[in-house]
């Protein structure tokens, strides 16, 4: 998705309506995400580059279409090794008018397995997704698809949903349904302080078992970043269970919040040469401390066992990743991050521990807070 | 039910609403605010109402958590502030929970901003001035003279979605007024005594009712609306001349009043938390008790400035 060119043109003629805050009949919801950092090192399994770098440079709009659909456009700006890339993350038509609350998405989105895949990487905490994210998932599983999500109708929250994707933006293949995904998510609040989410998903990758590893094989020696965004390791079959807790005294969360959340991810049949025990697993759990409403500080803990594949066999590869960070926030639309990243590895050759400076601005249209 | 919605209400008000399904199922409302969940039990007791938030939540900063998300599931109607006081969350929820008598432009979301003038309405904003909102003031829970204008509308709403109850209702609602009316003569006489006291307050939570009341807000903690008080601006508003104009400093009980806190002891003006809207505690139960008890803390305190 190399649009280089157009990238110009696509800019101004985006940007030439932003006089209104608010979707009105007219114009849609603008939003633009800027995305920068100073990263000291080079890391193992990141999608971002040492020295200065800009990240996720996202212009996204939004607005109901008619009584029945609403859309919503993202482009995204990344920059590699100089060259600039626009890549359309989100281009979708979301039912608004089903009854039962039955929602129905089209065209390209980010898949919702898990708990931070759905969500856009700049309301991240940290610079980057887990290590299990950048490997199994390529940090956010996006690609054109559909998705049929219904509410129970039960007293807690409780949203089950499927999904079917093209598939080729995980692995290249020849299947026209390459990807399906099934979800399920629960919860509520615990008196008034206290809420939570669980959820569990399955992602059925069918075109693993292709003539196609050649391509994966070449492109992630040893980890380093390929950019087509596919996930660099991938299984037929991938399991994500993941939990958030959210506290904040009395409900309040501009004073202060406390995020505890966690996933584990796990992958099996790899490819026709996998045993049962080639597996690739990973997990994270991470505590976020929002102690004003400027500040907050974090810690994560991650760790992923991949097996790299070698023609008929495998190599064990493991990396384990410590994440501290301290961010602050001038208004709800600012953040300054500064955050250490400690790794240790086996089978990477380029696992480091570096420090990052990030910076993530937003304009135009209010973001969701979502949950 | 104005309570905070834990999940032991929700369960009973779900069964509630189970149970009863069959013969007349009981409107489901949303409130935003708990001040849209007292006005609509004012005018239809028998709903099963669901507020959002509470008295001690700032209602800008409310996630889109799974909790609202089932209680949107189920809402006939969604009433809201709207002028963008819930830019952050109700958009999320309505697309999360999928329910499509809830959505934009329909008769299931109801904003009380769009049947009463704003005040502070403008032509250009930017997030440089802070928070602003290009509609205006969106807390106009407080106005004595807003209020009764969304109650109206609220009342013919509620009477199109409920219209087996729509005498009641209608009936309800003149009673509703009748006593606003009353209430609002006797805050008439305080704003004649009121009549250019100063205050510092700590965001526009309380600027309708303070107009009305010709009370001054002198200062604001708030550098820029929506940012917490720095320490350079509390120096800057301590430095202010006219801060000696101000009998009281006014915190809404969902702020931080460490700010006001340091501002008293440096200034010796005294600090007041008064609820910023309906708490469900006896004497806090309606927009009208609400208002009568912030009157009465502006009267206190000019009383003790008198006395001085």
């Amino acid at each position: 998705m190399r649009f280089t060119r157009l990238q110009a043109s696509i800019l101004s003629t985006l940007l030439v309506p932003f006089a209104s805050a608010q979707a009105n009949e007219m114009n849609p919801d603008i939003s633009v995400v800027l995305d920068g950092y100073y990263k000291q090192n080079a890391t193992a399994l990141s999608h971002r580059d040492e020295g200065f770098g800009l990240g996720h440079t996202e212009l996204s709009l939004s607005a109901p279409i008619d009584d029945l659909f609403a859309g919503r456009l993202t482009a995204v700006l990344e920059e590699h090794h100089g060259e600039t890339e626009v890549a359309l993350e989100e281009a979708y038509l979301q039912t608004t008018g089903m009854p039962w609350n039955l929602s129905v998405r089209g065209g390209r989105f980010l898949s919702q397995v898990g708990y931070l895949n759905s969500r856009h990487m700049h309301e991240d905490n940290f610079v980057e997704r887990p290590a299990a994210y950048r490997a199994l998932l390529g940090s956010h599983y996006f690609d054109d698809g559909l998705r049929v999500n219904l509410l129970m109708p039960t007293a807690f929250f409780w949203q089950i949903g499927a999904e079917a994707f093209n598939g080729n933006r995980l692995t290249e293949g020849d299947e026209d349904i390459g990807v399906y995904t099934v979800n399920t998510r629960f919860g509520g609040d615990i008196g008034v302080s206290q809420s939570w989410q669980a959820g569990l998903s399955y992602l059925n990758n069918r075109q693993v078992h292709g003539d196609h590893d050649g391509d994966h094989d070449h492109d992630h020696d040893h980890g380093d970043h390929d950019h087509s965004h596919a996930a660099a390791y991938t299984g037929e079959n991938l399991y994500i269970a993941d939990l958030v807790w959210k506290w904040s005294p009395d409900g309040n969360t501009r004073q202060q919040q406390l995020t505890l959340s966690g996933e584990y991810l796990y992958a099996d049949e790899l490819n026709e040469h996998a045993r049962s025990s080639d597996y690739h697993q990973g997990w994270y759990t991470s505590a976020v401390y929002r102690f004003t409403p400027q500040w907050s500080v974090g810690a994560r803990y991650g760790r992923v066992d991949l097996k790299e594949a070698h023609g008929d066999h495998f190599h064990d590869q493991q990396l384990k990743e410590t994440d501290v960070m301290l961010a602050w926030s001038r208004s709800h639309f600012s953040t300054l991050r500064l955050q250490y990243t400690h790794q240790s590895a086996h089978g990477f050759d380029n696992a480091d521990n570096t420090v990052t400076l990030q910076y993530v601005m937003t304009f135009g249209a209010h973001g969701a807070h979502d949950f | 039910m104005i309570s905070k919605p834990n999940s032991l209400t929700w369960l009973f008000g779900w069964l509630l609403a189970f149970a009863s399904m069959p013969a007349s199922a009981n409107l489901n409302v949303f409130a935003c605010e708990p001040e849209w969940a007292s006005l609509v039990l004012a005018l239809l007791p028998d709903a099963n109402i669901t507020a959002a938030t509470t008295a001690w939540q700032d209602p800008h900063y409310i996630e889109a958590r799974p909790s609202l998300i089932a209680a949107m599931r189920k809402a006939d109607l969604a009433v809201c502030t709207g002028a963008s006081l819930e830019a952050g969350w109700l958009p999320s929820l309505i697309s999360r929970a999928a329910n499509r008598k809830i959505q934009p432009g329909s008769d299931g979301l109801f904003f009380a901003a769009d049947h009463a003038p704003l005040h502070q309405s403008r032509e250009h904003v930017d997030r440089s001035m802070g928070d602003v909102h290009p509609e205006g003031d969106p807390h106009l829970h407080l106005s004595p003279d807003a209020i009764p204008r969304v109650v109206d509308a609220l009342a013919k709403r509620l009477a199109s979605l409920a219209p087996e109850q729509a005498t009641a209702i209608q009936q309800r609602y003149i009673r509703w007024r009748g006593d606003w009316n009353q209430e609002r003569q006797r805050w008439r006489v305080a704003a004649q005594r009121l009549e250019g006291t100063g205050v510092v307050t700590q965001h526009s939570t309380f600027d309708y009712l303070l107009r009305w009341l010709n009370v001054n807000v002198v200062a604001d903690l708030e550098p820029k609306p929506g940012l917490p008080p720095s320490s350079r601006h509390l120096r800057d508003v301590l430095a202010t001349p006219s801060i000696s104009d101000a009998s009281v400093i006014l915190v809404a009980s969902y702020q931080d009043d460490r700010p006001a806190t340091w501002l008293s002891n440096q200034s010796g003006i005294p600090k007041v938390v008064l609820p910023g809207t309906v708490t469900g505690e006896p004497g806090q139960q309606t927009l009208q008790e609400v208002i009568g008890l912030i009157i009465e803390a502006l009267l206190a305190h000019q009383r003790v400035e008198h006395v001085d």
